[in-house]
């Protein structure tokens, strides 16, 4: 097994912890969280973005809503809700957790 | 007589869609359909990326009121992305799954409507050998090969476009679009 192969699932499990983190930030449009994530590893599309952020806003972690835009229809912006943000919390505490786990061990 | 485009609604845009271009848009939502099959969110899913096809081909295109091309479409929808259900493993992580893939026509780089690609996937074969047998099957069964590969262009399903994959050329999909035709004539008879 190659080692992007291994890298790759583990890639698709933290994009709904970056999205959380960064519907976290402001409230935000699809556009500006592809943005966020372009260049990066977590680069990703609206094919993807789309599906995921319905299922959150089913797990009523985020919401949306109409804003209108200077150009175009109106716009879906996101944020968190309170559960979101206690799960984003619990998240961010947990990843520094393993983080230092992963680099205490083997030294 | 041939129709020059059609005009789609879009969520909330409508746009002019060459012909080529509307059987490319019908394929990628006819996908994305199929890939959210079940979801409870699948009408709201596919909203959103009808608005995002939308904004993406108006950006792109060349003139204010013009046609959306299949040259413009493709590299929106390359940019969209095919539709990635959460959680679900993608089929490139599951090599195993190719041991069940099914007989489908696959319409990405196809010469006239990727029946031949899609056999050569389905027996592991090159599918310019593939091309070639059908060739000389033509001359062998005097002409008798169309009607086979007429039968199976209209029965073999089309296979889902792959992310990255070749662009669809123009004979397939004016090929795709005509079983299309036939499909929901041969529907509303049956019915």
């Amino acid at each position: 097994m190659s080692t992007e192969s291994k890298l790759a699932p583990i890639r698709k499990g933290l994009l709904e912890f970056l999205v959380l983190k960064i519907v976290g930030g402001q409230s935000v449009y699809v556009p500006d969280i592809l943005r966020r994530l372009a260049g990066t590893e977590f680069a990703t599309q609206e094919g993807t973005l789309y599906p995921l952020l319905s299922k959150l806003r089913r797990e009523d972690l985020v919401q949306y809503e109409w804003q209108e835009s200077d150009a175009g229809p109106p716009r879906k912006y996101y944020r968190l809700t309170d559960t979101g943000k206690a799960q984003l919390a619990a998240l961010d505490e947990y990843w520094n957790r393993i983080n230092r786990t992963i680099s205490d061990i083997g030294h | 007589m041939q129709r020059i485009s059609v005009t789609a609604r879009l969520n909330r845009s409508t746009l002019q869609f060459e012909e080529a271009a509307y059987a490319r848009l019908e394929s990628y939502f006819a996908e994305a359909a199929r890939t959210l099959a079940g979801n409870p969110d699948q009408a709201e899913i596919l909203a959103d990326l009808e608005q995002a096809v939308a904004d993406q081909c108006t950006k792109r295109m060349q003139t204010e009121q013009g046609t959306v091309t299949l040259a413009e479409l493709q590299p929106a929808l390359e940019e969209i992305g095919s539709v990635q259900v959460p959680g679900a493993a993608g089929a490139a992580d599951h090599p195993a799954r190719d041991a069940m893939r099914p007989l489908q026509q696959v319409s990405e780089g196809a010469m006239i409507s990727g029946v031949c690609q899609g056999l050569a996937r389905y027996f592991g074969l090159d599918v310019t050998l593939l091309r070639v047998i059908a060739v000389l099957l033509l001359f062998v069964t005097g002409g008798g090969m169309i009607l086979v590969y007429l039968i199976l262009m209209l029965l073999l399903p089309y296979a889902p476009a792959e992310p990255g994959g070749k662009p669809i050329r123009k004979i397939p999909a004016r090929s795709r679009a005509f079983v299309g035709f036939v499909r929901s004539k041969l529907s509303t008879v049956t019915n």
